[in-house]
């Protein structure tokens, strides 16, 4: 085999790095035996590289590749859908690799490897995980370096610092790139990672549901208001409607069993200046977004529903951006639809006896349907209501009952339910909204960051006159749970992220993990809203904030005017190079050397040879002798001896004096001899 | 040698390795150089620079074109080098009615044999020494063209080789002297070196004028210091010494510039190119190095290349100004 096509140790080696780098981010998703499949294709390569053994042969690859198919096939039941197809694709990079033999297989594996890097962002597009493919994209360059310098028998990890810095180069076009590149829409669609749950709230909501969701300190949302961020009370975030209320569990309305004139929400009369803001979601893969009272946003794609809520056509997979403005005082749905209010009413028949006589005794007693709701508000005040993350077993037929005159413990989902279950019982029509309430303010960058342990319900109660109220029992129980949050509110109890000792939230108290915490956060803020976010409409916003009027003809001036921005500057030091050829290492360093001597004021002329420099330099500075030969003679030895007896030690020698000159620190002498000029 | 420093007596770089492989033949090459120069110095007082690129020049398989005022001891170097070396040689003294047949030969009708035969002219030697060549005229000069070229001579029809070795030593008085006929450009470049000898030392002087009055030291021949075959291994020697890379990119450099700067009339020709890289190589074996460093380039430059350097009309100095600015612009180190 010539020797130019064989693949050299470095870059076996740098392989085998990018190897298990690339699978590492998908290893918790794969099943255990592709793993397996890797440490065999290594361990093979590296037998056939050692003269152990030999490429495998035909028929045995043959059954490799299908016995993978058929590993996938068991593990995932389906070839379908995102999941089995790169577990697919990462096994057969792993075989791949057995059968590197030559130079162009490995450009085959490399630019597969790029391909396999990719798939990383299918599953998530998190700041670090950028950060991690390019360290792989570091790697593969480093493979693809160390293929081009034959006769490395050795493991050099120098490559990778050359991989380096081409990718520095490299930076602005891809910048450039990244902003002015024409986003065009997917050709195709990408396979949902099906098998993937969904998370955060959920459409249905039976007690405890809310409770056991606070136990998680993961991000829902993060919000960026334009202009002052309203107080915590006024963050009530809508996210679901439970109108229906079926063996003791909420939930929503189907979208198909609303009637189709009542399908479109009434008009809002809006008044004042709305709230702007914008949310970005972790993905839920559900279709409910959040908004504040009476929401619309003006992205395209997300919809209205008739109980005033935002939803995404599509489940959110990805994380998701959208703009909305809220009016918090609006008026909504002033008149009642008939079938609005039977729904908004109903209550199955016969549960919870004692909670509906009191609801009809207590309606009674007042005149307004207000005033019927601030008295039962008034109750959850006056009487020793509890307000707790473990609130006991409360199921059955009659947990309402049981809750509001027995145990009077329970968490936000239980006043809700059992308010918005009176102001039934009353007759008045009521809902419970879920969604989350709060957020934590980060200063680095003000944006609001909505956590899932900040779930929450409350209550929506239709006053005539004014449509529907908001009505929060848990603020009457717990104040401090609206205006400081969960933590605080079970400050006594204990029980805030109980199950999670390790969550940073926790350390909120300590200073500067805080600090870290929330500058991370502001980070991801920024990656999501400027990076994963940038799309053809935020492009062509950033034209049109640059150039003003956009036109397809300024659009393309401004692609290439930029790539040339970026591609001049190297054409002009490709130009300005004295001759094609590189610097030599060795001459570059011997120069480094003259230049500190120089500084000293011992400047070589150009046509001084070392040898006459390097009398001078010693005839001046007479206590630097040893290093001043040591260097000189090391650079001679590799400027003018190499292939003389082959450049065996070529290496060496320069890493030798690679650590000559850079140890190299010249002290100029007060009183020096004739090599020195005279002082300016 | 005007403003340019050959500095002989310093080590030019100290290596960590031994250099040839054959070093200790090296070793006994160098003593006897060593011991040529010595020989050859006891003559002529205070010019081992000379002498020693003298011997490069014969050694590098060069003709020598030794050029002073009369009475610098041109002679006397040719002499010299000739006993050291133990070659036949002969002398002739160039005038300006010297024909070329006197050099080359002639054929005589033999009336006993009734045929022309051919009497070798001076020029049938090892080494010949042509006195004030530029005393004769052009067409004698043109004479020795084939012979230093090619080592063969072509009288009437008939080419006739030369012994092996073939060198040249010529002397010349310099050329705005009264009666002398210039050297044309392409005569010039057969020569490998041109040396010029300048006024001895003070010191040599005075211990010149010692000597030629006491009489225990009377004036002897140098002996043989060198024999043919010896002078084989030196020239095996010369063809197994390295030249990097880098050293090749530094002499390319140089001719470079002698093509493209303004001072330059016309440039250096790949002939004089070769006979610097030649030269040095020769130089770095005399010096017992296995491989060329630039400090063996530049000892040689000003000898090898000043008379095929001819200035531009704009400039104001001479051949030997030139190889000044060669050396001194020039970078050594690349990049």
């Amino acid at each position: 085999m010539n020797v130019l096509q064989q693949v050299p140790r470095n870059a076996l080696v740098w392989g085998i790095i990018c190897l298990f780098a690339l699978v590492a981010p998908h290893a918790l998703r794969l099943p255990f035996w592709v793993l397996g499949v890797y440490l065999l294709a290594v361990g093979w390569r590296w037998q056939v590289y050692r003269g152990r053994w030999s490429f495998p042969r035909r028929k045995l690859k043959l059954a490799m590749i299908v016995s993978s198919f058929v590993g996938i096939y068991f593990s995932y039941g389906s070839f379908i859908g995102l999941e089995p197809t790169v577990a697919l694709l990462l096994t057969a990079f792993a075989l791949k690799f057995t059968e590197l033999a030559h130079r162009q297989d490995a450009y085959v594996l490399i630019f597969l490897g790029y391909f396999v890097c990719l798939t990383e962002f299918l599953f998530s597009q998190d700041l670090l995980m950028t950060f991690y493919s390019l360290l792989c994209v570091t790697l593969l360059t480093t493979t693809l370096v160390a293929l081009h310098q034959p006769g490395q028998h050795q493991f050099n990890r120098r490559t990778i610092r050359l991989a380096f810095v081409m990718l520095l180069q490299a930076l602005p076009l891809m910048v450039v790139l990244f902003f002015l590149f024409p986003r065009i829409g997917p050709l195709w669609k990408m396979p949902t990672n099906s098998h993937t749950g969904t998370t955060g709230m959920s459409d249905f909501m039976k007690p405890g549901d809310i409770a056991s969701l606070t136990q998680s300190d993961e991000v829902a949302f993060r919000v960026k208001f334009e202009g002052e961020i309203p107080p915590s009370s006024d963050l009530y975030w809508r996210g679901l409607v439970m109108s229906k209320l079926e063996n003791g569990a909420w939930s929503t309305l189907g979208l198909y069993s609303v009637p189709a004139k009542e399908a479109r929400p009434q008009a809002v009369s809006t008044t004042g200046d709305p709230l702007i803001y914008s949310v970005i979601m972790e993905p839920t893969n559900q279709q409910w977004l959040y908004g504040l009272r009476y929401a619309i946003s003006s992205t395209p794609g997300v919809m209205a529903t008739s109980d005033f809520r935002l939803i995404s056509p599509t489940p959110v997979e990805v994380e998701y951006i959208y703009r909305a403005r809220s009016w918090t005082g609006a008026e909504l749905e002033p008149k009642l639809s008939e079938w609005r209010r039977k729904i908004e009413t109903k209550l199955p028949p016969n549960a919870n006896p004692r909670s509906r006589a009191f609801a009809l005794e207590m309606r009674d007693a007042v005149e307004s349907d207000a005033a019927f709701m601030s008295l039962v508000m008034n109750k959850f005040t006056t009487e020793t209501y509890v307000y707790t993350l473990k609130p006991g077993q409360l199921l059955g037929r009659d947990a309402i009952d049981q809750f509001l005159f027995e145990s009077r413990r329970g968490f936000c989902e239980h006043y809700a339910s059992a308010f918005v279950f009176v102001m039934r019982a009353a007759g008045i029509p009521a809902r419970v909204v879920a969604g989350y309430q709060g957020g934590e303010v980060n200063p680095v960058n003000k944006t609001v960051i909505v956590h899932q342990f900040d779930a929450h319900a409350w209550a929506e109660v239709w006053i005539k006159g004014r449509g529907w109220v908001r009505a929060d029992p848990t603020a009457a129980v717990s104040p401090t749970r609206i205006e400081m949050g969960l933590e605080e509110a079970m400050e006594s109890e204990g029980s805030f992220l109980s199950e999670m000792p390790l969550s940073p939230v926790r350390y909120r108290s300590v200073a500067l993990l805080n600090e870290l915490r929330l500058r991370y956060d502001a980070l991801t803020y920024g990656w999501q809203s400027w990076v994963v976010g940038f799309d053809s409409g935020q492009q062509m916003q950033l034209l049109h904030r640059v150039f003003g009027e956009i036109s397809a003809r300024t659009f393309m001036a401004a692609f290439i005017g930029s790539w040339a921005l970026v591609l001049i500057p190297v054409a002009i030091s490709l130009f300005r190079g004295k001759d094609t050829f590189p610097m030599s290492p060795a001459d570059k360093y011997y120069r480094m050397f003259c230049h500190r001597l120089s500084l000293i004021g011992l400047k070589r002329v150009s046509g001084e040879a070392p040898g006459d420099f390097a009398r001078r330099v010693v005839a001046a500075i007479p206590e630097e002798t040893e290093q001043v030969w040591n260097i000189t003679s090391l650079y001679a030895r590799m400027a003018y001896e190499t292939g003389a007896d082959g450049n065996r030690n070529d290496q060496n020698a320069l890493e030798e004096l690679i650590r000559a000159v850079s140890k190299f620190k010249p002290k100029a002498q007060r009183n020096a001899g004739g090599g020195l000029h005279p002082p300016v | 040698m005007s403003g340019v420093k050959v500095d002989i007596n310093q080590p030019i770089i100290k290596t960590s390795r031994g250099d040839t492989s054959a070093s200790k033949n090296a070793r006994s090459l160098q003593g006897l150089i060593d011991g040529a120069v010595f020989e050859i110095g006891q003559i002529l007082l205070g010019k081992e620079p000379q002498i020693r690129l003298a011997l490069c020049c014969l050694f590098a398989r060069g003709h020598l074109l030794i050029e002073d005022l009369p009475g610098m001891g041109k002679t006397t170097l040719s002499h010299a080098l000739a006993s050291v070396l133990g070659l036949s040689w002969t002398r002739v003294q160039f005038t300006s009615d010297l024909l070329p047949a006197d050099i080359l030969g002639v054929s005589i009708f033999d009336a006993k044999d009734s045929a022309f035969t051919f009497h070798p002219g001076p020029v049938f030697t090892q080494l010949l020494l042509a006195d004030e060549i530029n005393r004769a005229t052009p067409r004698t000069q043109s004479a020795l063209l084939e012979a230093m070229a090619e080592g063969q001579v072509t009288v009437e029809g008939e080419t006739r080789p030369l012994p092996q070795p073939f060198f040249v030593i010529a002397t010349q008085n310099p050329v705005h002297q009264s009666g002398t006929y210039p050297l044309p450009e392409s005569q010039l470049d057969r020569f490998l070196m041109r040396l010029e000898l300048g006024y001895p030392h003070p010191k040599a002087e005075r211990e010149m004028f010692q000597r030629r009055h006491s009489a225990a030291q009377e004036i002897r021949n140098p002996r043989q210091c060198i024999d043919p075959e010896q002078l084989d291994l030196i020239r095996q020697a010369v063809s197994q010494v390295h030249a990097s890379e880098d050293l090749l990119d530094y002499l390319q450099r140089l001719v470079a510039r002698t093509r493209q700067a303004p001072e330059f009339g016309v440039g250096l020709s790949p002939r004089g190119a070769l006979a610097v890289l030649d030269c040095a190589k020769t130089w770095a074996a005399m010096h017992n190095r296995g491989h060329v460093v630039p400090e063996d380039v530049q000892q040689v430059l000003p000898a090898v290349v000043s008379h095929r350097l001819i200035p531009s009309g704009d400039y104001a100095g001479d051949g030997d100004g030139l190889v000044d600015l060669l050396l001194r612009d020039v970078d050594v180190v690349g990049g």
